[in-house]
């Protein structure tokens, strides 16, 4: 199965990691990903202003995508609600299809609605499939605690992502699971990392950021784990930047998922870029590794408690 | 005489181009804050860079640029075969002819011992070097062409660059056309370096000519034997062949020979011969002297552009310095597009149809501010959203064939404009976002959202500025019309986590969530796009998820901060 990879703007430049883990993990089922130098941004940074310019810029990666035969793979969370906005909003408004097409037709592009889009979790969740990472692994990290926050834009609105329950939302915890890794129950997990706002107005974006730091940390988290690229860089690059401006506090580090993963799959912690997290540090990555330990053996379990 | 006068003045008008272009490096600038550096702080403080440099292993890396970067054109290769063949075979022919060539007396003539122009491998290479040019410079005006749909721009400049070059190249080979063919440039050579004994010698040296040199003499045909043309060999071999090769081997010139002699005869051959040296002269004369005042310019500046960036990366120096690169940077770039065909932001430019938006275009006007000219203020505002609407993907500085620290450059022009307190709506999109994480210009920053704030405050009525009761009006059609299911349960308001944010989130946000539907039922648009709610909205869609009769609310808001947006940035035009 091969995608073409669609990073955004922020992961080529600042989350490097995330699309070498994401890469490195997907090789391992099979799954090749297609670098397209041609695509553009989502559009999302331009929603607040206008929201035709907004759609646009979707249509015509997706159009780029078709051209090239094949469907979308994103990373992104706000990426991935964009893609599907897009697509959305062309399946019931044809006359902005037709005009996207006319101006998109000047560079020989053509937006049918033929492209799929696949956040990278739907991929290891439904293509993939759980059994078959266990089968896969190497590792597990069973005591290590994790406070996944899911992102907004990938759950909701869920007429337009149609990526899971937006209430109770199962792939991602199921494919934590498949880790051995905890994913805890925690306040915040379901909630706005602040990215939206920085740039517009920090002190409210640091404070819904400062909020899903405590209360991780409360839940006794030993890193957080953020979807979206915008939270990865809340969590980050913000978390430090107010840590500089309030000396002492108590850094909450950043493990992303496919990092996670690939460790239990038994990809180097190198490749997959854990020590480029700025929140990381070396305690930290040996702390994981004494953790790493054998797979869990469901079946034996299962053996165990039939017979009992 | 006259052709060293010209020379002179060619020369002249080029070193004083040079000078004052090398002077700007130091001397302009454009600098957020209002940090002064006087010339001769940026010059020692550029010099002091260079010896660290110079003086450091990091010399090892201008060697590697010298190799990659300058001879191999490394970062032009990476990103596209075609636009690298194109630019080396403009470089290495027209160096090769600029050194070989048109410096022969002082270059080729030392290097090789027995060097005759007209003598193989030169009389062959001049040709062949010529076709690389023009070959190199067809390509570049297929690719300007063929992209024209992909965003890339070509101004007049562009192709004068273009027709400069080849017209060199173009009339060179039409020089030594006229020249293989005129009957008066072979007379006088004959006179000059041949033994012809008689009348009879020199006929079969002219059939011969005629029949394998490309002379053009107006002879009749039917007395040029096979006998005569062998009789003329000897004396060829005997009078030209040391010192000129058969002209066949100036392939280029010689088809330029055929086509052009007979017509060259009819008029005069010496005039024609005489006219096009001028004409090749003052062209290469006058290239010279154009140099500096334009993109060609970048022969000098992007070598050091490359350099500086192969040693520094992105990283900045001291902030004299930064103001310098900045400025070698602005006279390395070749407007060659390379940005803009892949900018990020490339679609937000056919939406908006601002120019500014794309990076190329960015750069051309940029040279404007660092100078210090006064631009109007449509113009003023239109590069200052060109500016703002970048997701700081930093592409195009990776990009940069020259490497151009663009990312830098267009940071700083960002806040430079921003400072003149025109304020700017975009700044209220996520394009902030990279920015606030930067921290780069944090204080201008605010300074630079304060300025929208007070706008917003002068544009829009707020809840307290009203006195009267709210009167009733019939909801306004706005695009999405959800919010006239609205119950007012407040399901939206408690489960916002923006609102829980305040101690007195009502005197913060203006309005709250379901507030701004009730505004919306009783038809007060403006109410609800003054309000400072949907500003601090944190699109998080958990009150849209949430509402029990599906309200679109986050939706909702979007729409009302671009119609708040519109408003504003109609309010400006009126």
């Amino acid at each position: 199965m091969k995608y073409a990879f669609f990073q955004g703007c922020n992961i080529p430049v600042r989350i490097e990691q995330y699309a070498d883990s994401t890469e490195a993990v997907l090789q391992v089922f099979g799954i090749e990903l297609e670098r397209i130098p041609e695509f553009n941004c989502c559009g999302y940074p331009v929603r607040n202003v206008d929201e035709k310019a907004y759609i646009l810029p979707s249509v015509r990666n997706m159009a780029i995508a078709e051209k090239a035969g094949l469907d979308i793979l994103v990373i992104c969370n706000c990426c991935f609600a964009s893609l599907m906005k897009a697509k959305n909003v062309l399946e019931k408004d044809s006359d902005l299809q037709k005009e996207i097409n006319t101006l998109l037709a000047k560079e020989g592009l053509s937006y049918t609605g033929k492209t799929e889009i696949r956040h990278y979790l739907t991929v290891l969740h439904q293509e993939v499939g759980t059994e078959a990472i266990k089968k896969k692994l190497v590792n597990s990290c069973k005591e290590l605690k994790l406070s996944v926050i899911h992102g907004c834009h990938v759950l909701r609105p869920r007429e337009i992502t149609r990526f899971d329950d937006s209430f109770v939302p199962q792939i991602t915890e199921e494919l934590v699971k498949t880790t051995g890794a905890k994913s805890l129950d925690w306040r915040g997990k379901m909630e706005c990392c602040g990215a939206a706002l920085a740039g517009l107005n920090d002190d409210l974006s640091r404070k819904l950021l400062a909020e899903k730091i405590t209360g991780a940390q409360k839940a006794g988290a030993d890193f957080i784990t953020p979807i979206c690229s915008y939270c990865h860089l809340q969590f980050d690059t913000t978390q430090k930047n107010m840590a500089a401006d309030q000396p002492g506090t108590a850094i909450l580090p950043v493990l992303l998922f496919p990092q996670i993963l690939g460790l239990c799959l038994g990809i180097d912690a190198q490749r997959l870029g854990i020590d480029r997290n700025s929140t990381i540090e070396r305690s930290h990555i040996e702390q994981i590794n004494s953790q790493l330990g054998p797979p869990v053996e469901e079946k034996k379990k299962r053996v165990r408690q039939q017979a009992a | 005489m006259i052709f060293n006068i010209l020379l002179g003045i060619s020369v002249s008008i080029c070193l004083i181009g040079l000078l004052l272009r090398c002077s700007a490096w130091f001397s302009q600038g454009i600098r957020p804050q209002t940090q002064q550096f006087s010339f001769p702080e940026r010059l020692s403080a550029a010099l002091q860079g260079v010896f660290s440099v110079l003086f450091s292993a990091r010399l090892l890396d201008v060697v590697k640029s010298f190799f990659l970067d300058l001879l191999l054109q490394q970062r032009i290769l990476v990103k596209s075969w075609q636009r690298w063949i194109a630019h080396a075979l403009i470089f290495s022919g027209f160096l090769l002819l600029f050194f070989l060539h048109a410096l022969d007396s002082v270059v080729t003539e030392n290097l090789f011992s027995g060097y005759y122009s007209t003598l193989n491998p030169y009389l062959f290479l001049r040709n062949f070097f010529g076709i690389m040019v023009l070959a190199g410079v067809a390509i570049a005006v297929y690719r300007r062409l063929s992209l024209k749909p992909q965003r890339l721009r070509t101004y007049a400049s562009d192709w004068a660059a273009l027709i400069f070059v080849a017209a060199i190249i173009l009339s060179g080979f039409l020089l030594e056309g006229t020249k293989i063919s005129s009957q008066s440039t072979f007379m006088r050579m004959v006179e000059e370096y041949g033994d012809v004994s008689d009348e009879q010698e020199q006929k079969a040296l002219e059939a011969y000519w005629i029949q394998k040199n490309g002379l053009v003499i107006a002879h009749d045909k039917a007395a040029i034997t096979d006998e005569l043309i062998s009789q003329g060999e000897e004396v060829s071999s005997r009078s030209c062949v040391e010192c000129h090769a058969g002209n066949s081997s100036a392939f280029a010139s010689f088809a330029v020979a055929k086509i052009a002699g007979p017509i060259a005869a009819a008029v005069g051959d010496a005039g024609v011969v005489n006219a096009l040296w001028y004409l090749h002269i003052l062209l290469c004369l006058s290239f010279l002297a154009w140099l500096p005042f334009s993109k060609m310019f970048h022969i000098l500046a992007a070598p050091v552009s490359l350099i500086i960036n192969r040693v520094m990366g992105t990283e900045n120096g001291s902030p004299a310095n930064v103001l310098t690169r900045q400025m070698i940077g602005l006279s390395a770039c070749t407007h060659c597009g390379s940005c803009s065909l892949e900018c990020s932001s490339n679609m937000f430019f056919e939406s908006f149809q601002n120019e500014f938006i794309l990076p190329s275009e960015k750069v051309q006007f940029l040279r404007n501010i660092a100078a210090g000219k006064g631009l109007d203020a449509k113009t003023l505002k239109t590069l200052q959203q060109g500016l703002y609407v970048c997701t700081s993907c930093d592409r195009c500085t990776a990009i940069c064939p020259s490497g151009i620290n663009l990312k830098e450059l267009f940071i700083s022009s960002r806040y430079n404009l921003l400072d003149r307190g025109i304020p700017e709506t975009t700044l209220l999109s996520h394009f902030s976002f990279p920015l606030a994480l930067a921290q780069s210009y944090a204080s201008d920053h605010l300074k630079a959202l304060k300025n929208v704030e007070q706008l917003f405050k002068k544009s829009f009525k707020t809840l307290s500025d009203m006195v009267l009761p709210l009167s009733l009006s019939t909801p306004r059609d706005f695009g999405n019309a959800s919010f006239k299911s609205c119950y007012s349960c407040q399901r939206c308001t408690n489960i916002c986590p923006v609102v829980r944010s305040y101690d007195n989130p009502g005197e913060a946000l203006g309005l709250l969530p379901h507030q701004i539907m009730f505004s919306l039922g009783i038809g007060n648009v403006e109410l609800a796009m003054g309000s400072k709610m949907i500003w601090s909205c944190s699109t998080c869609y958990l009150c849209q998820e949430h509402c029990p009769n599906q309200v679109e609310l986050c939706d909702i808001f979007y729409g009302l901060k671009n119609a708040a947006i519109n408003k504003i940035e109609a309010g400006g035009k009126q």
